[in-house]
């Protein structure tokens, strides 16, 4: 990682890669510069829109392609791979009598009331699941020894099937892989290279058999999807001269090399809502601001997640395409509450918004374009939240009559006025995220009225008051392109790595030699892991932690803990942070109770250098380009004047209320909230005590 | 009186079912019984100073009958005026605290406001013990609810904010494992407060008039709702009988019994006929009943819809007093969820003619329980309990559910990795039970197999389980599932079959308990099934050859 080298021209790169558009942000920190770039995604290829837009920007602004240093990228390849079901060919080599595992799965359904839906089935189907006779026990003791011969009876059997990958699947081998890995060597030698082979205990190594397997198949089923793209991806961003090789954003944050996701490739399925997390992240961070909710309000969910001390919380557990996935990923949760989200009346005669959406097409009955339902954001326009003529600097007209009929039906059904029926409708799309917010904060244990709320997305701003307001939140932050932000967001990214050693043992006078024992397997494997990523001495962080809980409980609680040989002192001082921890999590703390240390953790980070935000400059302050009536609350209507978001410079002050519009976003100054511009060019708003 | 419009309604629900969530995860991740913290079978709820439940939060089929009658027991006995801020109520008893079955503990907070009590807050859990005869209180041989466990009167446990020590003592002397379950009555009880602060400070948002107000609507939502939907349903009488097996206390062949009458916007269910009352623990109580006929109609007309008071509103229930369905003091009764399976079976049967496209066949029937105790090699005490599940009938349009929970059942397995850490068992083998599946134009549901071992012990096993004799039945010509079974598989080979009720068996470590949980109902004549679920049903191996042949005429893929 050459950080020393100052080239004034160097480049940072960072692209992401939505649905819709891909998105570039590039960095020249030796210029203050930052471009940005937007250009239509290619689905079917989605590397070709990135190796069309670096093109793009490269000659736009006359850059050279060997100046760039980072060429970090967000990809949903692996994520609708796994939605469309169009992944390699894997068969599953499994223990005696658990070869229906992956499909009993935790023998529950989706819904408890809902006798029709069934969670999918199973990627691998029954007859390519195959067991062999061996078995361990829960302390590594040899139950059965493996049998080899049927291993190899196994290989012969699937070699007719022109499988992409075999994934060894066997009960305890996250703590004893023994087996896992001598069947796996026995298929790698019977089966030539053509055919990959993994174990469920390098792919992720943690008990709960299910999931881990279920990880481990979706894993097996990337790696020739994954390692087709890459390949491509990497080539053709070599041809352009580009040196470093491409990095690939994480679910978990942080990036990855091109090599490790090749093997790992499940470790970016769901990165697509993290890039937006760690714009926010890179942007908080620059600001000082280091408790954080992130908004990211789009057309059709709202995603909202909690940075504590600057880090995002991550979780273990998340379902992908109806499967369980055991990875870090980053809490973010997703409502059915976006702009486009459609208000009806349950059939109880309440007023429901979402989670059906109208889309981008038809879309809101606003847009004009056949849309007869009433959206969020209709009821924007008819509250003059957002402008009634027009949207994207007049590229798309508005037709608020079209709003009008639409709300009108709602309000005729519900025998309330137009204008109540509409803030009803912007409410309820309100308490959904709320209640989102909650999830991810309350029950977590932390208070929002602690944190700030980074509002993105095209209608995170127009909504952020409304939802801070409620959560008892005081400060919000506004990016200065809220639409672009998950680019970005890669410019301030390091190289990450989870990596987890299981050691199930109870808490007692041997607790010091548990630990130092799992320390010791972890820092082997934590060396090698940089020495793969290229990562010297001076880059290498480590944050350690231990899952503990008492014995007899489920859930782990993980506690950071860095201590490079474990004595009693110390094990006794990380008891009393596990008692401090459960009592703040759950309210009491059982002290003196037996413990167990589940597993240890160390989460690796390769820093690479970040290229600083730029920096705006300060004028004159803005004066409003008009006004109109804006509904705030049900009696407070008020003229309001509306300023353009470009017009407004570093150290520019408003008091509500005001309207400020931009092109791909719309925010809202409810009457005495006070906003400033900071230096790197965020709207800051402080919020008036509006009572309750 | 103010008024408030259904947007402020649906604002304050969104808020109070958020408390119940909050409450319910509290519990799940701090709670210490295998029951709670890996199969989630506990649940929240809030309710109106009346004792109407306002919101139940993971909403659990089972739990929500217990918490239709909780508050109203805890008035009766100690009055709302002796009911102070800091009290909490503990309470089992499915005869005079409205519960179903023993383990199921629930703990009542009230919460006050400016010294009005205004609402309460509850949860319910399923204890892994409860004490009485059998470890795991769940074990069948009992013929009297004194010997399933300790039976507890709505009594406080907290007063004035203080756990009252002395009741909690009493409670932990008598359950197995006392220092675990000490950690569940704190999950439990740390939850109410959770909850009750939380409300305390929704207070700030909605005054008094408007929590009252605001409680009447969303119940008078579900009301609503149920009365659209049962409005929906063809008007009519149905009818339909289920036969329970035994109550491994001697009784067989047990009539369970529903006949339908649906008017309008409301609907009447008579269990008439149903058998007597049994000897063995297979008793439902009436709020268990109530919970059964819930479910099986929330399913048929409103899956999505919250569940509160308000479903009770258009219901009519009635069912003769001392019956299997509505069993009367002292009826043992921890097994009353194989009961409540088969009243469910029963009512999606009844109203197949009328709905056929919503019901599904008969599922698996049963709530298959399997309880392991003993002194491990280490010389420690242990108790394991586990409910497995079995196939979910056929659909009108697709295969029934393969190794699924069903109805009022959908708690989660227990990792085998998990279960092998914490026990000193071995689980040789977890899979699909091959052509257990009825046939239809829609399969039914295969059963599942789990083989246990003790490792280097004895243990003692209880068991429990259904259609062993009587078989899921099919729909519309579809044929039955398969039987359930329970055996030992003793080291050589030798297959010694048991009851499907086996009580307190020593199970030496040279042989292995073998548990075969029924199939499901198919769907539809057979002869209608289509070429490709024949070409999966071949190749997967769940059906064989022969089978395929004589129940379908396949012979083959291109055959």
């Amino acid at each position: 990682m050459n950080k020393s080298a100052k080239n004034p021209m160097e480049i940072h790169i960072g692209v992401d890669v939505g649905g819709t558009f891909t998105d570039f942000a590039v960095s020249i920190p030796g210029q203050n510069r930052q471009i940005l770039h937007k250009l239509a995604s290619s689905p079917d290829r989605p590397d070709q829109a990135i190796v069309d837009g670096l093109k793009e920007v490269l000659a736009t602004h006359g850059l050279d392609a060997g100046n760039i240093v980072r060429f970090g990228h967000g990809t949903t390849v692996g994520t609708n791979a796994l939605i469309q079901r169009r992944v390699g060919k894997v068969a599953v080599v499994t223990s005696q009598g658990f070869r229906d595992l992956l499909e009993i799965g935790r023998q529950i359904r989706p819904k408890v009331y809902d006798i029709h839906q069934d969670f999918p089935k199973p990627l691998v189907p029954r007859w390519l699941r195959y067991e062999v006779p061996e078995r361990m026990r829960a302390d590594g003791v040899v139950h059965k020894v493996l049998d080899e011969a049927a291993v190899r009876r196994v290989a012969e059997e699937m070699a007719g099937e022109e499988i992409d990958c075999v994934a060894v699947c066997f009960l305890h081998s996250h703590a004893f892989p023994a087996h896992e890995e001598r069947a796996a060597e026995i298929l790698r030698h019977s089966l030539g290279e053509d055919v990959s082979v993994m174990t469920s205990s390098m792919v992720y190594p943690e008990f709960r058999e299910y999931e881990r397997f279920s990880t481990t198949v979706l894993n097996a089923a990337l790696l020739t999807v994954m390692g087709a793209y890459l390949d491509r991806l990497t080539k053709s961003v070599a041809d352009l001269g580009v040196v470093v090789e491409p990095t690939v954003s994480q679910s978990g944050g942080g990036l990855m090399s091109a090599g490790y996701s090749r093997r790992y490739p499940i470790r970016s399925a769901l990165s697509g809502p993290a890039a937006g997390v760690l714009g926010a992240a890179y942007r908080a961070k620059a600001t000082g601001e280091a408790n954080v909710i992130t908004l990211d309000i789009g057309g059709t969910s709202a995603d909202v997640s909690l940075l504590a001390d600057g880090e995002a919380s991550v979780v273990h557990s998340r379902r992908l395409a109806g499967f369980p996935l055991r990875l870090p990923a980053l809490d973010v949760n997703a409502v059915g509450a976006g702009g486009g989200s459609i208000a009806w009346i349950d059939r109880d005669g309440l007023l429901k918004v979402g989670p059906d959406s109208a889309g981008a097409l038809p879309g809101p009955a606003c847009y004009g374009h056949g849309g007869e339902a009433a959206t969020v954001t209709d009821a924007n326009v008819l509250l003059g939240r957002l402008p009634s003529d027009s949207l994207l600097d007049g590229r798309m007209a508005i037709r608020r009559d079209l709003a009008e009929a639409a709300i009108d039906r709602l309000a005729e059904q519900l025998q309330m006025s137009r204008q109540v029926t509409a803030l009803g409708i912007v409410q309820v799309a309100c308490a959904t995220i709320v209640k989102a917010i909650r999830a991810i904060s309350v029950e977590r244990g932390h208070d929002p009225a602690d944190f700030a709320l980074f509002a993105f997305g095209g209608a995170g701003p127009l909504h952020a008051a409304d939802v801070a307001h409620e959560l008892g939140i005081k400060r919000i932050f506004i990016p200065p392109n809220p639409g672009i932000l998950c680019a970005e967001g890669l410019l301030g990214s390091d190289l990450v790595a989870d990596l987890v050693q299981p050691s199930l043992a109870s808490f007692g006078v041997e607790a010091s030699e548990t630990l130092n024992a799992a320390r010791a397997v972890l820092e082997r494997r934590a060396d090698a892991w940089f020495h793969d990523e290229n990562v010297a001495p001076p880059d290498q962080r480590g944050a350690w932690s231990v899952d503990l809980r008492y014995a007899g409980q489920n859930f782990e609680l993980s506690i950071p803990f860095d201590a490079t040989a474990f004595d009693p002192a110390k094990a006794a001082a990380l008891r009393e942070a596990f008692d401090a921890e459960h009592e703040r999590a759950y309210g009491f703390a059982q002290a003196g109770e037996s413990m167990e240390i589940v597993s240890m953790r160390v989460k690796l980070t390769g820093v690479l250098s970040k290229p600083p935000l730029p920096k705006v400059a300060g004028s004159a302050p803005a004066k409003p380009m008009g006004s109109r009536l804006v509904t705030f609350a049900k009696d407070e209507v008020c003229e309001t004047p509306i300023y353009r978001r470009d017009a407004l410079n570093s150290g520019q002050n408003l008091i509500g209320p005001a309207v400020i519009e931009q092109m791909d976003s719309m925010l809202l100054l409810f009457p005495d909230d006070r906003a400033t511009v900071d230096r790197w060019g965020n709207l800051v708003i402080d919020l008036a005590d509006r009572g309750v | 009186m103010v008024t408030l419009t259904p947007i402020e309604v649906e604002l304050l629900r969104n808020g109070l079912t958020s408390i119940c969530d909050e409450m319910f995860l509290a519990i799940m991740k701090s709670a210490y019984s295998t029951n709670i913290k890996e199969r989630h079978d506990h649940s929240a709820a809030i309710f109106d100073a009346a004792g109407r439940v306002v919101v139940q939060g993971e909403s659990l089929p089972l739990h929500l009958a217990s918490m239709l009658g909780l508050v109203e027991v805890v008035l009766e006995r100690y009055g709302a005026e002796n009911i102070r801020p800091g009290d909490m109520f503990l309470s089992n008893d499915p005869f005079v605290g409205r519960g179903s079955h023993l383990p199921d503990v629930a703990i009542l907070a009230p919460v006050f406001r400016d010294g009005e009590l205004v609402l309460f807050v509850s949860n319910i859990a399923h204890h892994s013990d409860i004490g009485g005869m059998a470890p795991g209180s769940m074990a069948g041989g009992m013929t009297e609810i004194y010997q399933e466990g300790l039976r507890i009167p709505p009594i406080r446990i907290v007063q004035d904010g203080e756990i009252l020590r002395d009741v909690l003592d009493l409670v932990l002397l008598n359950v197995r494992v006392p220092r675990e379950r000490r950690g569940d009555y704190m999950a439990q009880i740390a939850a109410n407060r959770l909850g009750t602060r939380r409300l305390e400070e929704l207070f700030r948002r909605w005054s008094r008039d408007q929590l009252v107000v605001g409680c009447d609507g969303i119940i008078d939502a579900v009301t609503r709702r149920m009365r659209a939907g049962i409005a929906d349903l063809p008007d009519g009488e149905y009818h339909f009988e289920d036969v329970l097996d035994d109550d491994g206390m001697g009784t067989t062949d047990i009539p369970v019994v529903v006949h339908i009458r649906i008017a309008g916007e409301e609907i009447w269910l008579d269990f008439a006929g149903s058998g007597a009352q049994v000897k063995g623990n297979m008793n439902n109580s009436f709020a268990g009943l109530q919970a059964s006929v819930l479910f099986a109609l929330k399913v048929l007309i409103d899956p999505d819809g919250a569940t509160n008071h308000g479903m009770l509103e258009p219901v009519h229930i009635s069912a003769p007093e001392a019956s299997v369905v509505n069993a009367s003091f002292p009826a043992a009764t921890a097994a009353r969820a194989q009961t409540c399976q088969r009243i469910i079976d029963s009512i999606l049967g009844a109203l197949a003619s009328a709905v056929p496209d919503r019901v599904i066949a008969a599922s698996n029937g049963a709530n298959g329980v399997a309880t392991f105790s003993g002194t491990g090699p280490d010389g420690r005490y242990y108790l394991y309990m586990e409910t497995i599940g079995g196939g979910a009938g056929a659909r009108a349009y697709k295969d029934g559910t393969d190794g699924v929970q069903v109805h009022v059942t959908n708690t989660s397995n227990l990792p085998v990795e998990a279960l092998e850490n914490e026990y000193p068992l071995l689980v040789e083998r977890y899979e699909l039970i091959d052509g257990s599946g009825g046939a239809g134009a829609w399969r039914g549901g295969l059963g599942l197999r789990r083989v246990y071992r003790g490792l280097d012990h004895t243990v003692t096993f209880s068991g429990q389980g259904e259609r062993a004799v009587h078989p899921p039945w099919g729909l519309f010509g579809g044929q039955p599932g398969g039987t359930g079974s329970i055996a030992l598989l003793h080291d050589g080979g030798a297959r010694e079959g048991l009851t499907i009720k086996p009580a307190s068996l020593e199970v030496g470590p040279d042989a292995a308990v073998c548990i075969e949980t029924p199939g499901a109902g198919g769907y539809g004549p057979p002869g209608d099934r289509d070429a490709s679920s024949l070409e999966e049903d071949h190749r997967s191996g769940k059906y064989t050859a022969d089978f395929m042949r004589e129940t379908y005429g396949y012979e083959g893929p291109g055959g």
